[in-house]
């Protein structure tokens, strides 16, 4: 090699790498006191990049992000109740095939078809409840978008559960259209209070 | 920088944060706040595309947060998800490619020996770096990412990440002088 190292070749030498030309470059810097200064004065631009102070936005921004992610939730929530009667609607279809397959655990499948039955009609009554309109405190809305968020979190189970053996699936299913029935009943909590304080 | 920055109750945070807890989401934002708004405002060219970026970047963790398993550092997932943002600023801005203006100008150019009373201070070089250059000199050099990463996030080469890397180098080796060798 001839000449001194350039930018590149410098830099490769802190680069992991065993490249014919990284191996002769790393060789001249052994040897070459004007390389390793100029090697030294680019580590030191970077130590320097390294220090410079933290920037800072100018204004908070959280309002608007926070803003965004509710609009999203309520969006959310609107295609969720349409999910949940196509749930229902499969979680009758499946019922069915269940009472006829295990006519022993009929009391357990009447059990898991009034849970989905009252999740129904739990539902219809939260529909009536736009929460673009009357969820206009935080605290409601909060509790409301945690509960929403606990309910998708249930109706992925249910998903996951229908792929179980027959035996485990009606134990499962009971137990996560229970606890749907729960967290409804809780929601309706909240749009009730809420909407009996605004006056509607 | 940020590496250091922790949650006091991270794990109670990060579990609140996971259900949809917006009290939760905000601690997380106020956090890293400071190093997001950095990351971009080092990337972007104006105040507002930073911001913008803060913005899309906290919208999305909000959104993503439950899939985040504690895999790697909260601040390393936190940080791909605003470089990943703030290249794509870039990109939609459609700024400038480094390529062709290689030698053209950015500001009037010192000679090597032009520089005196001149020497510019690294904020201001840094400003003035094309802006691809500038987003790889800073991925790589102050946050760490390795040649092979910022290909990835860029849609680009391992080597024009490298090239790019080297071509900033060059220029603030020309605006700063020698000033680095012993400073
Ligand atoms: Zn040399």
């Amino acid at each position: 090699m001839t000449g001194h190292l350039t930018t590149a070749q410098l830099l490769a030498c802190r680069e992991p790498g065993l490249e014919p030309g990284v191996v002769a470059a790393r060789a001249h810097l052994d040897a070459c006191t004007e390389c390793q200064a100029e090697l030294q004065r680019l580590d030191q631009v970077k130590a320097r990049l390294k220090a410079l102070p933290t920037l800072r936005p100018a204004r908070d921004n959280w309002a608007l992000v926070q803003q965004r992610v509710r609009a999203e939730r309520r969006a959310r929530w609107r295609t969720r109740i349409v999910a949940g009667s196509m749930a229902f609607a499969a979680g009758v279809a499946l019922m069915l095939m269940v009472r006829t397959q295990l006519r022993q655990d009929a009391g357990q499948a009447t059990a898991i078809h009034e849970a989905m039955q009252r999740s129904s009609q739990l539902e219809q009554v939260i529909q009536q409840y736009n929460p673009d309109t009357r969820m206009v405190d935080g605290q409601s809305q909060l509790v409301a978008g945690q509960l929403e968020d606990r309910i998708a979190v249930v109706d992925r189970e249910l998903e996951r559960a229908q792929l179980l053996a027959a035996r485990e699936r009606e134990d499962a299913l009971l137990r996560l259209w229970r606890q749907r029935v729960g967290l409804l009943d809780a929601l309706v909590d909240v749009h009730l209070t809420r909407a009996q304080a605004v006056g509607f | 920088m940020a590496e250091s920055l922790v949650l006091a109750d991270a794990d109670v945070v990060l579990a609140r944060a996971r259900a949809g807890d917006m009290v939760a989401l905000e601690r997380l934002y106020r956090a890293y706040e400071a190093p997001v708004y950095n990351l971009a405002r080092r990337i972007c060219r104006t105040v507002e595309d930073a911001e913008d970026v803060l913005q899309e970047t906290f919208f999305e963790i909000c959104r993503s947060i439950h899939q985040y398993r504690g895999e790697g550092s909260l601040w390393g997932w936190v940080r791909s998800i605003a470089a990943s943002k703030a290249l794509m600023r870039l990109r939609r801005n459609k700024y400038r490619d480094t390529d062709e203006l290689d030698d053209e100008y950015h500001g009037p150019v010192l000679g090597k020996h032009e520089h005196g009373g001149l020497r510019m201070d690294l904020e201001a070089a840094l400003e003035r770096l094309p802006e691809v250059s500038r987003a790889v000199v800073w991925l790589h050099d102050v946050e760490g990412y390795t040649h092979e990463e910022i290909a990835g996030m860029m849609g680009k080469t391992v080597s024009f990440s490298k090239s790019q890397l080297a071509r900033a180098h060059t220029r603030l080796r020309g605006w700063l002088g020698g000033e680095g060798a012993l400073a």
